[in-house]
């Protein structure tokens, strides 16, 4: 072999100068970390410092197990003289220790006495004296550093170049020895963590007249027996348990799906959607029931905010979850039975809209006295009176007040509720629950607004629902809302020439389903946005108005952008107005002495069992709003009644469900089932439903289960070490064997499984 | 001319790419490559750089690779590609193409373990597999060699009298894995050192087939022009160390390299990082007063066997240390080697650090103390190194 001269002998000599004398050569070191530490890194590391004094080198990693958070080690040997050894070294001069967890006879076998040894710990050195008594040691918490400076992530510090300080420490080397293998190693960012530890290292001299521990690296005499492949015999488990290795486990857990963590009625979305693909229509009702009196409704006119956050939406499209909630009530004969409760309240609720029914609903379901107030002649409120029946026929709201009353609810309609009225109220009943709704609609305070003619859309869209109504001439509705679209496709099938919507900002930012908007398009209402009334013109009976044209400005607080009307206008001819500009919300309701705060009412600094819920009180605008909110308003004044928790906790950071966490790839490209529309060649004069719902349920199947495990076999089929197995309730891990490598998490599809720190200590 | 503490593979690689450099005048560098342990880091490293007139495509399987090499090289450009083990294997029905075509292609194989049962260290049982096929193959036992290795497999691959591609093997982590200084020369050393490759064949203006069908004598022709150049390369061989001795300033290793070796009575046989261990076992042995020498074999094909035979001579006894089995025979080396041997001398075969064995010189001298013993040459012996 031809000797390398590799380097000028000039420079070997100044070199050497550089290195304390009590170094000798062959140097052989040994470093032992787990896998993902950078111990190979921290070996080269090394090997670049004594490379740069002109010896020669050479550093090597030990693979095979090289798993994160597998034991593995790493080696460095220094020489004057070419190296030949091509082995391991088993008989190491200096140890490095990355996690003093690993401490055991295989870490320290072939460390004679006065060798150098180097432990990460957070330990102070004093507990290490008696073990390491034969050695020059030292004890420095990396770990600790390099997470102050930041090096690697917070849940794997890479600890190595912290280390490599204390190294030159405890050598007695100058801290500018580093400098340049950092710089030329593209690590000049840790110096810092390495000067700190250079600085902190904890160093103990060996003492005297000890003989060192063990000698080790003698050939083994024997080895063991292996069994022969054509031997017919199952796999037998090693006897090494990985399971140690780990510094992190996987476990199932339930994540919050962003449906569910987006429904104003706080329902299970994943969950009856999951259940109505496993197991039909009526268990999904069974958990629909639970939060939702009204399923029927919802599952007709909810603005779905559930579909706008689904994760399948950045795929192929949102789940249609709106008409899966249809679908169950439309098919579902279960209803849920009142249970059975020791101590019976009684409760009043004023107001017979969705949320008064909402919560009447939740308090008869767990087996309370519920009285409903209605001032109007039947139960429903805004259902019953505020939106049209082609889009919530009467015997569907009918079915889902039948349910609901069927628990034994009492109502007492046209019985309006005032101030006296609510005073025995509460002095007759356990407590009261105030869901009036919104009181009197907004008005445009511009000129000309009192003409005949022009009225409030919700007045309309009440006479409308009552019976024949017929129009003729050019209509128009201003606003962009759900009830200006109901409006203007009620006016069109009442009869009108023309129907045109009139909306300040631009279609995207209308407050209406998108659906609806489409759908009152196709119809034949014609959209006007981006325009302002300013005057309605005509004698005695409005004849037209003046629209000035907007530009949108900045984003207002709400994320919308703010219309900017200009001064150019123009004029259209109509011979109706209708108003739909959303709703005041003014309570007057409460005697003199009583106020409202936080959704209840109270009596200077005590607080009254009256409770309010839905618009009244949050003015969400939505009936999925209204739902919700009576429930919680009914659980929150069980609680009080009772004293108790009302069982509902804030949402736990990092447990919704995002995106990334959802492996698209697993899932084929479906598009969404669409609802059938009934295509009619006229809308004038027909009342009759036009949304059909879907044809099947086959949509369910569409839905990721974001965050609820499917036992859909993947993390048993991906993990490497097949430890793995089902079980009753779904999958257990052998703890023994699993080494927390995460594949089965990130496998997953839906984030039904997570790593878990299993805290131990000394360990990155 | 700089020094680098690097891997070999990236020794491999980084020669690879200066030898592609210096084809930039000419029909540039194209590289078909395939990941696979331990030889990953090699064509990792060839992707990660920019070649000018170059292009280092990841093919989607080992016989892809090489198809990507055979298709470059026959469109005259300077051609290299890695793989081992079992990528190897399959990778052989398109090298036994390379070597019929005659294409200078060089590849560069960390030697690893075939499995079944999966094994993932040094064995040389993988570049053994394509000992007949024409492939010239050269076992190197440090970073150094390793650099240099590729470059002289480069020149005589190409050389007009030579034109079949090369192997440059390097033992599976213990060399692959493993950073050591590297002297690293210059583009300009290295322009001087390797020129423009031109290989005749190659598809150009003329329309040709290459590898047609051909009648028996045709064919047996080509074939002794293939072992006839095959032969010459030892002695080409001899050319290209002092060429490169002129332009860098040392002189890559020979293909017999001899230590101690004159005036011994026993001489420890074997190739790649083995050989150097055998060298540490000599010197503590002839501190003993025992006449021991060793020889390690880095040129295999073509086998020299006048440079053998001559070592050979006179020896008492030769262990032939082989990190491979030919199951059903014994070590292969031992197999190509014995006959060199006088009649006389007792040739033993110690298959060690078979499937990745940690071989010491503890091994090794046991080895010794055995075939001391030994009063005729014994069947093959397969030692159990953990």
């Amino acid at each position: 072999m031809i000797p390398i001269k590799s380097k000028p002998s000039t420079m070997i000599d100044s070199a050497r100068s550089d290195l304390p004398g009590d170094i000798s050569f062959p140097l052989e070191i040994r470093l032992h970390g787990r896998g993902g530490q950078g111990g190979v890194t921290c070996a080269k590391l090394i090997a670049a410092i004594y490379a740069q004094t002109g010896l020669n080198v050479q550093t090597f990693g030990d693979y095979g197990a090289e798993r994160s958070g597998a034991p593995v080690r790493a080696f460095t040997r220094v020489d004057r003289e070419p190296i030949k050894n091509r082995n391991k070294v088993y008989r190491p001069n200096h140890l490095l220790v990355l996690d003093a967890a690993l401490l055991g006879p295989q870490v320290l076998d072939g460390v004679a006495a006065g060798a150098v040894i180097l432990l990460n710990s957070a330990e102070r050195a004093e507990k290490y004296a008696e073990q390491f008594a034969a050695y020059r040691f030292g004890v420095i918490d990396a770990t600790g550093i390099a997470r102050v400076h930041g090096i690697g992530t917070s849940a794997v510090v890479i600890i190595n170049t912290t280390l490599v300080g204390a190294y030159a420490k405890l050598l007695g080397l100058p801290f500018e020895v580093l400098g340049e293998a950092y710089t030329k190693m593209g690590l000049a960012d840790d110096l810092a963590a390495a000067k700190e530890a250079y600085q902190k290292v904890s160093i103990q001299r060996p003492a005297s007249a000890l003989s060192g521990a063990v000698v080790g690296g003698e050939l083994p005499t024997s080895l063991p027996p292996i069994r022969p492949l054509t031997e017919h015999s199952e796999d037998i488990a090693t006897s090494l348990k990985t399971g140690n290795w780990s510094t992190q486990l996987p476990g199932y857990e339930d994540f919050v799906a962003p449906c569910n963590y987006a429904c104003p009625a706080g329902n299970d979305v994943v969950g009856f959607i999951q259940a109505l693909k496993i197991s039909g229509a009526d268990a999904a009702a069974q958990l629909l029931l639970r939060t939702q009196a009204l399923p029927s409704v919802c599952g007709r006119v909810c603005p779905a905010p559930c579909m706008r956050e689904c994760n399948r939406h950045l795929m192929d499209g949102a789940v249609n979850i709106r008409s899966l909630e249809r679908w169950i009530s439309d098919h579902a004969e279960t209803r849920l039975l009142a249970q059975k409760t020791d101590k019976v309240h009684s409760l009043a609720v004023v107001g017979g809209g969705p949320a008064g029914l909402s919560a009447a609903y939740q308090l008869a379901l767990q087996g309370h006295k519920v009285t409903i107030f209605e001032k109007n002649t039947k139960l429903g409120g805004v259902l019953r009176y505020g939106i049209p029946i082609y889009r919530l026929p009467d015997e569907v709201l009918e079915r889902d007040l039948e349910r609901i009353l069927a628990l034994g609810i009492l109502s007492q309609c046209d019985h309006p509720v005032d101030k006296t009225e609510l005073e025995r109220l509460h002095r007759e009943y356990d407590a009261v629950i105030i869901s009036k709704g919104f009181s009197d609609a907004m008005t445009l305070a511009a000129a000309g607004e009192t003409l005949d003619g022009i009225e409030q859309g919700l007045d309309f869209l009440a006479r409308s629902r009552e019976g024949e109504l017929k129009l003729s001439g050019d209509l128009v509705v201003i606003g962009g809302g759900n009830t200006a679209i109901d409006c203007a496709r009620s006016a069109l099938r009442s009869g009108a020439s023309s129907v045109k919507l009139v909306y300040r900002r631009s279609r995207a930012e209308m407050p209406a389903i998108a659906e609806e908007i489409e759908d009152a398009i196709r119809e034949g209402v014609q959209l006007l946005s981006l325009r302002q009334p300013v005057a309605f013109r005509g004698v005695g009976c409005v004849a037209g108005i003046v629209l000035a044209e907007v530009e949108l400005g900045e984003a207002d607080v709400d994320g919308r952008r703010r219309p900017l009307v200009t001064e150019r206008t123009t004029e259209i001819n109509c011979s109706r107005v209708l108003l739909a500009l959303g709703q005041e919300n003014e309570l007057g309701l409460l005697p003199e002495a009583w106020q409202m705060r936080e959704s209840r009412a109270w009596s200077a600094a005590e607080a009254l069992n009256i409770w309010f819920a839905g618009d009244c009180s949050t003015a969400d605008g939505t009936v999925a709003h209204a739902i919700g909110n009576g429930r919680l308003t009914a659980l929150a004044a069980l609680a009080s009644l009772d004293g108790t928790d009302n069982g509902t906790f804030p949402l736990r950071p990092g447990s919704l469900v995002a995106p990334a966490q959802v492996r698209f790839s697993y899932f084929p490209i479906l598009a969404p089932h669409q609802d059938r529309h009934k295509v009619l060649e006229n809308y004038r004069n027909s009342f009759e439903e036009v949304n059909l719902g879907l044809s099947s349920q086959e949509e369910a199947e569409r839905c990721f289960s974001c965050g609820r495990c499917t036992q859909c076999d993947t993390c048993l089929v991906y993990c490497p070490e097949g430890v793995i197995s089902r079980s009753d309730s779904g999958y257990r891990i052998d703890e023994e064997y699993c080494k927390g490598c995460g594949i089965c998490v990130a496998e997953c599809p839906r984030r039904a499984i997570d790593l878990n720190d299993k805290g131990l200590s000394d360990v990155s | 001319m700089s020094v680098e503490l690097i891997s070999a593979n990236h020794a491999a690689a980084l020669s690879a790419i200066l030898a592609a450099r210096a084809n930039r005048t000419a029909r540039g560098f194209c590289a078909g490559v395939y990941p696979i342990t331990p030889s990953t880091e090699c064509m990792e490293y060839l992707c990660s750089q920019e070649i000018e007139k170059g292009n280092v495509i990841r093919a989607d399987s080992e016989h892809n690779a090489m198809g990507i090499c055979i298709g470059a090289s026959a469109a005259g450009a300077r051609s290299f590609t890695t793989t081992c083990s079992n990528g190897l294997a399959y990778m052989v029905e398109n090298c036994v193409a390379a070597a019929g075509y005659r294409l200078p292609i060089v590849m560069s194989v960390a030697n690893r373990t075939l499995g079944p049962p999966w094994n993932i260290w040094a064995d040389h049982g993988d570049s053994l597999l394509l000992r007949d096929l024409g492939w010239l193959q050269l076992y190197s036992a440090d970073n150094q060699e390793v650099f240099d290795t590729v470059l002289c497999a480069f020149k005589l691959a190409e050389d007009p009298r030579v034109l079949m591609p090369a192997l440059c093997c390097m033992d599976g982590f213990i060399l692959s894995h493993t950073m050591s200084q590297v002297d690293v020369p210059s583009q300009e050393q290295v322009d001087r050192f390797l020129p423009p490759v031109d290989i005749p064949q190659r598809l150009d203006k003329t329309a040709h087939t290459l590898g047609q069908m051909e009648a028996p004598h045709a064919s047996v022709m080509h074939r002794i022009q293939h072992h006839q150049a095959m032969l010459g390369a030892e002695q080409l061989y001899a050319e290209i160390q002092d060429s490169f001795a002129e332009i860098f300033g040392r002189r890559p290793a020979d293909p017999l390299v001899t230590y101690r070796a004159e005036d011994a009575e026993t001489l420890i046989v074997s190739m790649g990082t083995l050989g150097v261990t055998a060298e540490r076992v000599v010197d503590q042995l002839r501190e003993q007063g025992q006449a021991v020498g060793a020889v390690r074999v880095r040129m295999f094909r073509p086998m020299p066997d006048t440079g053998l035979s001559k070592i050979f001579a006179g020896k008492q006894r030769i262990a032939v240390l082989d990190r491979d089995v030919s199951i059903g025979f014994g070590g292969v080396l031992w197999g190509e080697v014995r006959g060199f041997a006088d009649p006389a001398t007792i040739v033993q075969n110690y298959m060690v650090g078979v499937a990745g064995g940690d071989v010491r010189p503890e091994h090794m001298l046991n080895l010794l103390v055995d075939l001391q013993q030994r009063r005729e040459s014994g069947a093959p012996q397969i030692v159990e190194v953990a």
